[in-house]
Parts: structure tokens; C-alpha cells; sequence
């Protein structure tokens, strides 16, 4: 737990207090706090529900009733066919199989690594090893432009273009994520460790048996963070790949809003909701950890 | 706290001469090796060319890059176009992060009070941060539409002439900045609501019984209790605000002219658009760089201040 | 799932290996190119990538489907890669990776670039293999791409930017069905006419997409031009600053706005007038459908006279294949580029047909009679220029035009000095391909 200094801890009294009896004062002060909380509240929600909003109708009109103006807030006519004209104008059920495929396996490395170089920072007292995770750090400031080349050349010339496994390569080392576990490992209390030591556990066990089963939500969160990245990569898939069926959906959808040709929007966005829906799902999912999974990883330590 | 089954060795080991950690440096090995070599092959590699490429001449179609020594840097360096990109690039970052840091702390105070709704409020915030950076610059560019985009009616229900937003050298800039706050607010609200369930409740009691008002009591512990998030946030914040690249692709091409042309999309545009390898490499390498300072002062400097344990 | 139960890692390792077989029956070595042997039984397969979407890229796709069902010896695998530049992107990469396809879409700006990189070959032998009918091809759309004698690539789907009009809001205003004859009369006749009849919202010109293209036609229908043949850039002369204030007062003077995308604004009724590609003719009939009439016509003359440049692209063969891939890549090529399938091509898309025989058809030529908009480019096409320099023959001289001229446009900046910034930035990139085509002896 993080102890904050600040003049006035030192004058903590272990005393209990009478507390004020509630005035009438107080009373609408707190009432103003409530308005004013629900107003902000609401305000949030307002800014991020109502684009939110407007695409999942959007997707439902046709280009006619987009264009005029000024709109309808639900269209008369639902044009559900967006949605599977959005599925035909590209091999949507192939790509939809691509990014699982890439997202799963390559989330599932990256975690592994992950896990395997926190833990070595964290608990082997190896001289020098703080320079080695800087090294590791540093990674996270090489922009993506600057590596899709080079990774191109690489993988063709061991001939993974157009391939799953192509897709997947570049994506498995881990920077964030060992920064974000190491963190967490840092924070976990010594006493368990050290006594799985003193019992003679190896380091894979202890890693299996004691550190990983108390890093539940640091690892849904980081499960979370990683899959919804790989779920949403554009600019490699679209290097590496020439052919529509080993492309990822946020290929495809880039490819459905064209420059020459109609733009339809009811298709487009149908397609966009289409892509982002099972993020949304495994969101739901997983976002009760959320906090505590954040709270464990970027706070501590 | 967890039991753990594990064998009972029938003998202790014995202390060995050699110091303690060479036992592990094998496993320490073992544990980094494949994540530092798929860094290595996959993002050093790649930097370490684009060094080298910031001293040539390729078009990428001719079969070997022409070395040109310091050409590109001096022409890069004494480039109109560097200054506005580099400019352009500061106002994004600063505008981008500093606004979404204030409001998302503001907002997550208000998600830590105990109201009804919100969850609700903290699972749809944090949304538009999970979402596809194209998908999002496609929504909010059918947003900004002229004529039958939401914003623009909105803005002409009020009064104001019908602008182009992505294309007004004036407010493109402006639009792109909101849509990246838009977008990532939720997301720092909810990191930021972590540091502040990990501030002790008891610190906030004791300043309460010394007679702190709300303004006070936010001074004194909330803000030292939450640097260390803070810190976190405005480091990788910092960060992943110069590599933005999809939302300004999408919606404005960088343009109108350079109007949203930062770093990142001018190093884009020089090896996709201009064809210029060596223009493109010389510009990243500054990002590189830019970034890679920036952190090294951020950690220096602020760290200091940051309150640990 | 809970991993410390026999079940749930078992399920776990289950989606592992499925993720992992994914990846590896996903994955596909050779995607043609260069390096692939010559497979001496089954049919030739050819990688082809094309540039076309939408709308556009559905008839692209019939085309293909067309070649392979009507002979057995040659399978074609279309591929999208994106835009004209897009495209340009991906073969750049390609070749470079050894992953380069077999034949690619390469537009007007873009197939010079792969010809001094002799990324693409002469087709001149093969052509008469195929017994290819090379003079039944519009001359100038098929001389365009004849460097030294040799044909480096053949026209496949070619256009001219032509004048789109709203005819409802033209009958509103009073004005004669028609397109403008010269800028004069636009500016002084009817741009004044259409705004006192239109709505507050709409306006008279939308100025957007493709700009530096568009602006050929305009400089040179004010006597200038962006370069001389030999790489001399002229643009900041006289008569090309007049075209950049006109341009530029457009805006001041309120009848033109500058957009991002001028189809959208018209196809919306937002813009009256625009002018765009006639490849993008189809697309707005479809959307203008009910709502309003629409009208083409040649651009308006300007003081010098008449100017048009023609755009589009053509296909090329990727050097280095294997002769028998040489050959099957011709074979579909020639299909692509026969009468009967640009005369289809032509009616779907509204891109011009390249071959003679083609325009004079009577299914053509009954076509146009009941839709006249698209005999607008056929008619504008004998009165086109091959494009300056500047633009096609200049790495990234396209983009270095547009960008001037949304300098001009939206920052109303003085084109005197625009263009001559614009010309120095464009002689020092024309400098490597000087020298590129000296070492070729062009």
C-alpha cells in the first residue's frame, strides 16, 4: 500500500471524533454535490453514448436518409440489409476466423512472454538486469511506420507472407505488458515467495503455483488490453498480406470505405459494428476486473 | 494467500561458493530470451536500418539505396516544413494529453463517489479507448460531416456558418485533438480511479478531522496520492500521442496543406506517399529521439517529485 | 476458464492448437512472382492486382471471372490492394520482398516510376504472339505508354475529368441545358444566376479531390503549362500564375468552395457544378437517381482556349516471369483490353473504351444514344493532351501540385510564390529522374 507523506500524517489521531451533527446547510450542500455529480455523470455518458448512437442507427439507414437533413433520430425504415451487404462486400467470415486466429495465439505469447521476463526482473537478483528491461522499455518508443518494412522483408524472405503466422511474428515480444507484470510482481508481498523458496520450489513453480494465481486481475487486464490491440492492428496486417481472404477485419473495413466509387455509409458503418462486436462482448466480460487489474499494475510498485 | 503443494526436499540444500545469483542466471536467460530476441529481430533491427537509411537516397523501387552522408538531416533540419511538423506535433501532444489528464482526472473523481449508474458511466468511458483508432476517425468523420453530420447540424442550429472541420486549416487541428480526447479520456478515467481506490481512506479522515475542506483535502492527498499514477499516465500518454497515426490518416490526410501533419504522419507520408526512404528514415529517427528524451527528462525530473513507498 | 482444473487446461490447450492450426493451413508460400517455377501441368496461374472498389471493383471482378471461364490453359487470382497509390505502395514492397505479382493496375502517375526501375516489361513481342490488334487502340491513350519504341504497359480503364452539372438547379436558375462554353461565361453568366436561384446552403463549385489532375486541363486553358518535355518547370510563368489567381479568386469571389470530396458534395446537391473523372459517372447516376438530373459536358474553355488531360490507368507485366507466365499474362491482358469486354467495362463504370472498334460498335454507340453523359468523354477525347511531366513523369509530382494548390485554395496564399516554391521542390525531384532516363537512353 503506497504511504503518502504530507505534513498532516503525522497528526493522525488514533481518537475517535465527535462528528458534527448534520445541518441544514450541509444538507443542501450535499444535495448540490449530488446534482452536480448526476449532471457530470450524465454528461459523460451523453458525449460517448450519443456518437456511439448515431453510428448504430446510422448503420441501419440507407444513404438516402443519411444524406438528409435534418436527420431522424430512429430511421422509419430500418435498412437491416446494411449488415448483410456488409458481410458480402468482402470475405467477412474469413477474416473474422483470421483475427481470432491471429489475436488468440498471438495474445497467448505475448502473455507468456510476458509473464516469463516479469518474473525475471522481478525475483532473479541478476546484476544488470534493470539496463536489460530499459533495453526492453525502449522498445515501446519504435514507432510502428518505421518497423513494417524491415518486418516485411524479414518475414518474406522466410516466407511467411500471406500467412497466419506472418501475421503473428512481429506482434509476440512484449514491452508494455512486461513493464505492466512487472510492476504488479513487485508489489506482491515477499513473505510468499520466500517461503515457497525455503520449501524448495523452483522458479517455474513458484511462478505457477504462488505468483500467478494472485495476478488474476492484472492478467485479465492485461489479456483485455492485448487482445483488443491485436484485435484492432491495421498497419501490419495490411503490409504483410496481398490477399483478401488472409486479411484481418480492420483491413477489410478500411478497404469497404473507398475513395472512388459510392461511399455507403449504412454499409460501412454496419461493417464497423460488425468488427467491433465481439471487442465489445469480451469487454463486458472482462471489465469488472478492470479496475482492480489496473490498480495492482500501474499503481503499485 | 494461496497453500502450496510442493514436495518437501528430504535433504537441504547445501550453500554453494559460487554467489547466489549465478544459480539463476541460467533461468534468467531462459525467462528473456525469446521475448528480447523477438524485440531485437522485430523493433531494434528495424531502428538500427532506419539509422542507416537516414544517410541514403532510395525510392525504395531501385535495387540498393545511394549513400548520401548528412544530406537528409541538413536538408530535413533547414526545412520550412520540419518546424511546422515539429510544431504541430508539440500543440497535439500538449493539447491531446494535458486536456484528457484534467478532465479524465475530474471525471474520475466523480466516478469514485458512490452514485447510481456508475459502472455503466466507467464500462461506456472507457469503450472508445478499446475501439479501432480507423473506425473511431470513420465515425466521427460521418459525424463531422457538413450538412447531415450530427455536429455540423448542431453547430448550425446555432448559428454558426457551415464549416468543413477537416478541411479548415483553422479547425482541423482542433478536430483531430478532440476526437484523440474523445477517445482516450475514458481510458486514463479508469486508471485514475485506480490510484485513487488505492489512496487509504484513513488519510482522507484524518485530514477531514483536522478541519480540511474538499479543496484542501484534494491538495494534500489526493494529489500526492495519485503521482504515481499521474506519472504513469503522462509517461505513456506522452508516448502514444506522438505515434498517433490512424485518426489523423482517416480524417484529415495531415491535411488541409500540413495543418495535421505531426511527426508520425509526415514520416508516413515521406516513405508511402513521397517515396523518399531516406527523408522518411531521417524523420523517425527524430521522433525516436524526441520521444527517448522526453521520457529520460520525464523520469529524471519528475519521478523525483512522485511519492513511493 | 479455471486452468488449474484438468478440464479447463485441457480446453485451453484445445484452443491453442486450433489457433495454431489456423496458422498453419492459413498460410500460403508462393504467391506468385518472379521465383515460382513453371508448373508444366494444370492451367497457368497469374496473380493480378488490381486498384478498383466498390462498385467499380465488382465489375473488375466479372472481368476476371469472365477470362478463366472462357478458356482453360490460364486461372487469374484477382487481388485489391487499395487505391492507384495504395497499390504503388504494395508493389514497391513487394518487389523488394521478391512477392511482386504478375501483372498490376498502374495509373497515370504511377507506371513511369516502375518503368525506369525496369520493374515492368516491354510488351511488343508478346503482343504479336497474341496477335494483338495494337492499332485498333485509341492512339493516344495506347502511345502514352511507348517509351523507346516499346509499349511498357496497355490502357485498360482511361477517362477525362468532365464538367458535372445539376440540371435541376441549371432549369432553376434559368440557364440553358448545358455546360458552360468558357470560364468567362461560367463566372460571369451563370455562377451569378445559380446563386440567386439556389438554396442558401448550396453553392456553385466544389473544388476537391485529385486537384493537381483536374488543374492540367485549367493551367493549360490559360496558355500554361506545368513543365516543358524537358523537365523545365513552368508553372510559375505568367500565364500559369493567372490560372493560380483564378483558382484563387474563386473562392475570394464566393462561387467555389474547396472540399475534401467534390462527389460527395454533389451527389448530396450541396455543389451545382464540379468536375470529376468520368469514372466516377456511374457512382453518381446511381446516387443522383430520383433525386436530380444530372449533366456532363466538356470543360469550360478558358483564355487560351480549350485544355484536357486524360487519367486512368493500364496494366503492366511485372519483369522477370517465366516465359510461359509472359505469355498467359498477355492472354489476359488482351481479353481485358478486347472490344467486347471494354465496351461492357465502358457501360459500367463510365471509363472510356480504349479500342476503336469498341466506341463505333453498335451496342456502344446504342448505349450513348440513350445515355448521352456518357458520350461526353468519348467526344472530349480527340481535343486531350498527354499530361506535363511535372505531374506524371515527376516522383510524387502529383502530390506536390495538390499540395500547392490547397495552399492556394484554402490558405489564399499568393500563387506567384506558391508556384515557385512548387517548381523548385519539383526540379529538385525531377533531378534522379533525368539522370534515370539518360542511363536508359529515353
Amino acid at each position: 500500500m503506497n504511504s503518502v507523506t504530507f505534513a498532516s500524517a503525522s497528526r493522525i489521531s488514533s481518537k475517535s471524533t465527535d462528528l458534527p451533527r448534520a445541518t441544514s446547510q450541509m444538507r443542501a450542500s450535499r444535495l448540490a454535490g449530488a446534482i452536480a455529480a448526476y449532471l457530470g455523470l450524465g454528461l459523460a455518458l451523453v458525449i460517448v453514448g450519443i456518437p456511439t448512437y448515431w453510428v448504430i442507427i446510422g448503420a441501419l439507414k440507407t444513404n438516402r436518409e443519411i444524406y438528409t437533413v435534418p436527420s431522424t433520430w430512429w430511421p422509419p425504415n430500418p435498412a437491416w440489409s446494411n449488415f448483410p451487404a456488409a458481410w458480402a462486400a468482402a470475405p467477412f467470415t474469413r477474416m473474422y476466423l483470421n483475427s481470432i486466429a491471429v489475436t488468440f495465439v498471438s495474445t497467448t505469447l505475448k502473455l507468456v512472454n510476458a509473464t516469463f521476463c516479469a518474473y525475471a526482473f522481478a525475483y532473479l537478483q541478476i546484476p544488470g538486469r534493470n539496463l536489460i528491461f530499459m533495453f526492453i522499455l525502449g522498445a515501446l518508443m519504435i514507432p510502428e511506420e518505421v518497423t513494417v518494412l524491415p518486418n516485411y522483408l524479414t518475414v518474406a524472405s522466410l516466407g511467411y507472407v500471406n500467412s497466419i503466422t506472418g501475421l503473428i511474428l512481429p506482434t509476440i515480444g512484449s514491452a508494455f505488458g512486461t513493464f505492466f507484470l512487472r510492476q504488479h510482481f513487485l508489489s506482491l508481498p515477499r513473505e510468499v515467495i520466500e517461503a515457497a523458496r525455503v520449501d524448495g520450489a523452483g522458479h517455474l513453480q513458484i511462478l505457477w503455483h504462488v505468483v500467478l494465481p494472485l495476478s488474476r486481475p492484472v492478467l485479465a487486464t492485461l489479456i483485455l488490453l492485448t487482445a483488443v490491440a491485436r484485435w484492432n492492428d491495421f498497419l501490419w496486417p495490411l503490409v504483410v498480406t496481398s490477399k483478401d481472404t488472409m486479411r484481418t477485419l480492420p483491413v477489410g473495413i478500411f478497404f469497404l470505405f473507398t475513395q472512388e466509387g459510392t461511399t455507403e455509409w449504412g454499409v460501412v458503418l454496419a461493417g464497423t459494428i460488425i468488427v467491433i462486436a465481439p471487442i465489445i462482448a469480451l469487454f463486458i466480460v472482462v471489465q469488472r476486473h478492470l479496475v482492480e487489474g489496473i490498480a495492482s499494475g500501474a499503481v503499485k510498485g | 494467500m494461496q497453500s502450496i503443494q510442493v514436495p518437501r526436499p528430504t535433504t537441504v540444500a547445501s550453500p554453494s561458493a559460487t554467489p547466489a545469483w549465478s544459480r539463476d542466471l541460467l533461468i534468467f536467460i531462459a525467462f528473456i530470451a525469446p521475448n528480447v530476441v523477438t524485440l531485437c529481430v522485430f523493433s531494434y533491427w528495424p531502428m538500427i536500418r532506419n539509422l542507416w537509411l537516414s544517410f541514403t537516397y532510395w525510392d525504395m523501387i531501385a535495387p540498393e539505396p545511394l549513400w548520401i552522408g548528412l544530406d537528409n538531416w541538413v536538408e530535413v533540419l533547414t526545412s520550412a516544413t520540419f518546424w511546422t511538423v515539429l510544431r504541430n506535433t508539440l500543440v497535439f501532444t500538449v493539447g491531446s494529453v494535458g486536456i484528457t489528464i484534467m478532465i479524465s482526472l475530474a471525471l474520475s473523481l466523480l466516478l469514485n463517489q458512490k452514485r447510481v449508474g456508475r459502472n455503466l458511466v466507467r464500462a461506456a468511458m472507457f469503450a472508445p479507448a478499446i475501439l479501432p483508432g480507423s473506425a473511431i476517425a470513420l465515425v466521427w468523420t460521418f459525424l463531422l460531416a457538413p450538412y447531415y453530420g450530427l455536429i455540423s447540424q448542431a453547430a448550425t442550429g446555432l448559428g454558426m456558418p457551415m464549416t468543413r472541420w477537416q478541411n479548415d486549416p483553422v479547425w482541423a487541428m482542433p478536430t483531430v485533438i478532440l476526437v484523440v480526447i474523445w477517445k482516450t479520456t475514458g481510458y486514463d478515467a479508469v486508471i485514475f480511479l485506480a490510484g485513487l481506490q488505492g489512496i487509504p481512506r484513513e488519510l482522507y479522515e484524518a485530514a477531514r478531522v483536522d478541519g480540511a475542506n474538499a479543496w484542501q483535502r484534494f491538495v494534500n492527498v489526493t494529489v500526492p496520492g495519485l503521482s504515481p499514477v499521474a506519472f504513469f499516465l503522462t509517461v505513456t500518454s506522452i508516448l502514444s500521442s506522438f505515434q498517433a497515426f490512424d485518426v489523423i490518416r482517416v480524417m484529415t490526410g495531415g491535411g488541409p496543406v500540413f495543418a495535421t501533419t505531426t511527426l508520425i504522419y509526415q514520416v508516413y507520408s515521406e516513405a508511402f506517399v513521397g517515396f523518399n526512404a531516406g527523408r522518411a528514415a531521417t524523420y523517425a529517427t527524430i521522433l525516436f529521439g524526441l520521444m527517448l528524451a522526453i521520457t529520460v527528462v520525464q523520469i529524471r525530473m519528475v519521478e523525483k517529485r512522485v511519492t513511493y513507498e | 476458464m479455471n486452468l488449474r482444473t484438468r478440464r479447463g487446461a485441457l480446453s485451453a490447450a484445445g484452443l491453442f492448437g486450433t489457433g495454431l492450426a489456423l496458422a498453419a493451413c492459413g498460410g500460403d508460400a508462393a504467391s506468385g512472382g518472379a521465383a515460382a517455377p513453371a508448373a508444366s501441368s494444370g492451367p497457368v496461374k497469374l496473380v493480378y492486382w488490381g486498384a478498383f472498389a466498390a462498385n467499380l471493383g465488382k465489375v473488375q471482378e466479372e472481368v476476371v471471372k469472365q477470362f478463366n471461364d472462357s478458356q482453360k490453359t490460364v486461372t487469374v487470382e484477382h487481388q485489391f490492394q487499395g487505391s492507384y497509390e495504395e497499390l504503388a505502395n504494395k508493389l514497391t514492397a513487394a518487389l523488394q520482398a521478391k512477392q511482386a505479382p504478375d501483372m498490376a493496375v498502374l495509373s497515370d502517375v504511377w507506371w513511369y516510376k516502375f518503368y525506369l526501375n525496369k520493374a515492368i516489361q516491354p510488351m511488343d513481342d508478346l503482343m504479336k504472339a497474341e496477335k494483338v490488334d495494337t492499332k485498333d487502340y485509341v492512339d493516344s491513350l495506347f502511345n502514352e505508354y511507348v517509351q523507346g519504341g516499346k509499349s511498357y504497359a496497355l490502357p485498360f480503364a482511361r477517362s477525362t475529368p468532365l464538367f458535372y452539372y445539376n440540371k435541376d438547379a441549371y432549369k432553376k436558375a434559368g440557364l440553358p441545358d448545358r455546360a458552360p462554353k468558357t470560364w468567362d461565361e461560367f463566372v460571369k453568366d451563370f455562377a451569378p444566376k445559380l446563386k440567386g436561384a439556389i438554396d442558401p446552403k448550396q453553392f456553385v463549385f466544389a473544388n476537391g479531390g485529385y486537384s493537381a489532375w483536374i488543374f492540367q486541363g485549367v493551367i493549360w486553358q490559360f496558355g500554361g503549362a506545368y513543365s516543358d518535355k524537358d523537365f523545365k518547370m513552368t508553372l510559375g510563368e505568367p500565364k500559369g500564375v493567372q490560372a493560380g489567381e483564378f483558382y484563387r479568386d474563386s473562392i475570394k469571389a464566393g462561387w467555389s468552395q474547396s472540399v475534401k470530396n467534390d462527389t460527395d458534395e454533389f451527389k448530396q446537391m450541396n455543389a451545382v457544378n464540379i468536375i470529376n473523372s468520368t469514372g466516377s459517372l456511374v457512382g453518381i447516376l446511381d446516387a443522383a437517381k430520383g433525386k436530380f438530373e444530372v449533366g456532363t459536358g466538356f470543360l469550360p474553355e478558358g483564355p487560351a482556349g480549350f485544355g484536357c488531360p486524360t487519367g486512368g490507368a493500364g496494366v503492366a507485366i511485372l519483369s522477370g516471369l517465366a516465359k510461359e507466365k509472359q505469355a498467359a499474362s498477355m492472354q489476359y491482358i488482351a481479353f481485358a483490353t478486347s472490344p467486347k469486354v471494354q465496351a461492357s467495362w465502358s457501360q459500367q463504370t463510365g471509363y472510356m473504351p480504349v479500342r476503336k472498334t469498341a466506341i463505333d460498335s453498335k451496342e456502344m454507340q446504342d448505349f450513348i444514344k440513350t445515355n448521352p453523359n456518357f458520350k461526353t468523354a468519348l467526344d472530349q477525347l480527340p481535343k486531350t493532351k498527354f499530361q506535363d511531366s511535372a505531374r506524371v513523369f515527376v516522383p510524387n509530382g502529383d502530390q506536390i501540385l495538390a499540395k500547392g494548390l490547397e495552399r492556394i485554395l484554402v490558405n489564399q496564399e499568393a500563387p506567384s510564390t506558391v508556384f515557385k516554391e512548387v517548381a523548385d521542390t519539383l526540379t529538385k525531384e525531377a533531378e534522379p529522374v533525368i539522370k534515370a532516363r539518360k542511363a536508359l537512353g529515353a
